[in-house]
């Protein structure tokens, strides 16, 4: 039982990261969101499809609703800065509910954290009906010069078909 | 087939179609919940839909759950590699027989009862047979089949009217213009289809890719400000000498970007040498193959909800560009929803690097977070809301398609177009769209 407290202090780490991160997305705090990202993130959201119990996986190895590295979510935030992004003119109001946090060091010098969580986004678009994505995410968050990054994300939505117009934000 | 329609229905329809050439079209047709239930019969329980790409189903027992209109239908490869197309529904008591959006299965078991059929529809199975079923006929109690499946390049149709024309008829000239993609060299489907929900109507997703090219200066002005797209493909009117719309294919229609002249290179929509050097002439005509040679972007629609996209994007400022074939269906969810699935088909000889270029750039431009795609559906949900005002309907609203119309435009005709339908030589104008809509009048009307 020594890791114990280790495991706490990597949950503790955690969960101020994602809290933090959460709360600059939904408050489209875009800019700070980005240097929150680390230089080699890779970050995918893959397809999900429905089968039958004994296969092996649901979720698509090719197909993707988002596939990105740092260079393309800073391509996603400057559109959305332009006064033509009609996909998000007017915002849509967003709130993540992170929960189920379990967070691990994946190194012994405590510079990785292998975390998994809960995700619950409410999105309410206009006066269009709020609709709910709820999914797993699976990070790797990285300690550099800066603080806490996101080295890694893997998003497993709970939805085969998006209940959403839009995918323009970021899960 | 003939279906019942309301006389409030029928006299809407016949406004439009009265007032149709002079380019007017009632708004209410894209939010009217009677329209929405003459359309799943009229429309698609009757005409050609697509289903698939065979290579989504390459092996026996391949199978993917697909809809025709809202309806579940199981596309299939039988042990004989035959495709089949089966209602998924039991006939004993009409249960779904299939309980996954693809997969591998030589039987579809039913859980129900256990009535259990082979992958080819018949009934091979039914519990208790001997005891109480002696006489069950099992060839009178398959699934249902559509009765016309055939293929067109790799694509999966099927029709379910009794009298239905043969594939190859009713695609007619936007064939040529699909082939000028598909007969290069063989594609396949990258990973699985996108699927998303969208409150707009499906046809002005149809009407939109059949060539509106009027919207890409205003909706998609942003990408271009982003370097995610070259302006140059976004510019309309005299000065863009290679755009051309193409109509009188029978309701279906096609929206094409190329260099005419004499181009320093071959265009082929972006694609890099690796690709192009698998290209194939044999497969098409010499006028095809050089429409393919000198192509940076394509759209189109097949009538009713099947359209096509081609060109390259990219991902992020500076990066390598992938070229994007990607295949879209609009399938209605009742008058003011629709469910966008959505395909990225890859050449399959190339390589797994540029494959995976593809899937980045496909999907940060025409996916659900597609930089370009996420803009045009925040706009068409908020027609869905206008076409279902009490307004609109109450004083038949009008909407303007008159777009290039004679005496709105001298729009010439390109005499020497070596394609069918009719070829104009501007993208500022609105046939394509009209060219839709009239087919759809058409079948709407037709008892």
């Amino acid at each position: 039982m020594n890791d114990v407290p280790l495991q706490w202090e990597a949950r503790q780490h955690a969960m101020d990261f994602l809290h933090l991160e959460a709360d600059l997305l939904d408050r489209r705090r875009l800019p700070e969101w980005l240097e929150l990202l680390h230089a080699d993130l890779d970050y995918r959201i893959p397809v999900r499809t429905t089968r039958e119990r004994s296969a092996t996986t649901t979720f698509s190895a090719a197909a993707f609703h988002m596939i990105e590295d740092r260079s393309t979510c800073q391509a996603r935030v400057d559109r959305f800065a332009s006064e033509f992004a009609w996909a998000e003119d007017p915002p849509s109001r967003t709130r993540r509910f992170v929960s189920n946090v379990q967070a691990l060091y994946a190194d012994d010098a405590r510079d990785t954290i292998d975390v998994r969580s809960n995700l619950l986004v409410f999105r309410a678009r206009g006066e269009d009906a709020a609709i709910h994505l709820s999914g797993e995410r699976q990070d790797v968050l990285s300690r550099g010069p800066q603080g806490w990054q996101l080295r890694s994300r893997t998003v497993l939505l709970d939805h085969t078909s998006l209940p959403t117009l839009n995918l323009a934000i970021f899960l | 087939m003939s279906t019942p329609i309301s006389p409030r229905a029928l006299e809407l329809l016949e406004d439009m179609r009265d007032n149709f050439e002079q380019g007017l079209v009632p708004l209410s047709v894209y939010n009217d919940p009677e329209l929405s239930e003459v359309e799943l019969d009229r429309v698609f329980n009757r005409n050609w839909v697509f289903l698939a790409h065979e290579s989504e189903i390459p092996e026996p027992g391949d199978y993917v759950l697909r809809t025709i209109g809202e309806d579940p239908w199981i596309v299939v490869r039988d042990e004989s590699g035959t495709i089949r197309v089966l209602l998924d529904s039991c006939r004993h008591r009409g249960a779904q027989v299939c309980r996954a959006d693809k997969g591998n299965a030589s039987h579809f078991r039913c859980p129900y009862h256990g009535w259990t059929y082979k992958n080819s529809g018949d009934l091979a199975g039914v519990p208790h047979r001997v005891e109480s079923y002696r006489e069950l006929d099992l060839k009178q109690w398959g699934l249902v089949r559509a009765p016309h499946v055939d293929t067109h390049r790799g694509l999966v149709f099927a029709c379910l009217a009794a009298d239905a024309p043969e594939l190859s008829d009713y695609l007619g000239g936007i064939a040529w213009y699909l082939d000028v993609h598909l007969a290069l060299t063989e594609f396949e489907v990258l990973g699985d289809p996108h699927r998303w929900v969208v409150g707009a109507n499906w046809k002005i997703g149809a009407e939109n890719f059949a060539g509106d090219s009027y919207h890409t200066e205003s909706v998609h002005r942003s990408v271009v400000e982003v370097s995610l797209f070259p302006s140059i493909l976004l510019k309309h009117g005299v000065a863009a000498q290679g755009k051309r719309h193409i109509s009188g294919l029978g309701g279906h229609a096609a929206n094409l970007n190329h260099d005419v002249g004499a181009p320093e290179e071959a265009q082929f929509w972006g694609y890099p040498s690796e690709v192009t050097e698998q290209f194939d002439a044999e497969g098409m005509d010499p006028d095809q193959y050089e429409l393919a040679k000198w192509s940076k972007l394509s759209t189109g629609t097949v009538f009713p909800n099947l359209s096509y996209l081609c060109s390259a994007f990219v991902d992020a400022p500076g990066r390598p560009a992938g070229t994007v074939l990607m295949l879209r269906q609009w399938q209605p969810r009742g008058p003011a929803a629709m469910e966008l699935w959505s395909w990225i088909l890859v050449p399959k000889g190339a390589s797994d690097e540029y494959k995976e270029r593809v899937a980045r750039v496909a999907t940060a431009s025409f996916s659900p977070s597609g930089n370009f795609e996420e803009d045009d559906t925040a706009i068409w949900s908020t027609i869905a809301r206008t076409a279902g005002s009490r307004y609109a309907r109450s004083r038949n609203l009008k909407l303007n398609y008159q777009m290039g119309m004679p005496g709105m435009a001298e729009i010439e005709r390109d005499e020497n177009w070596r394609g069918p339908g009719v070829a104009l030589m501007s993208d500022l104008e609105d046939g394509g769209q009209r060219t839709v809509q009239r087919r759809w009048i058409e079948e709407m009307l037709r008892p």
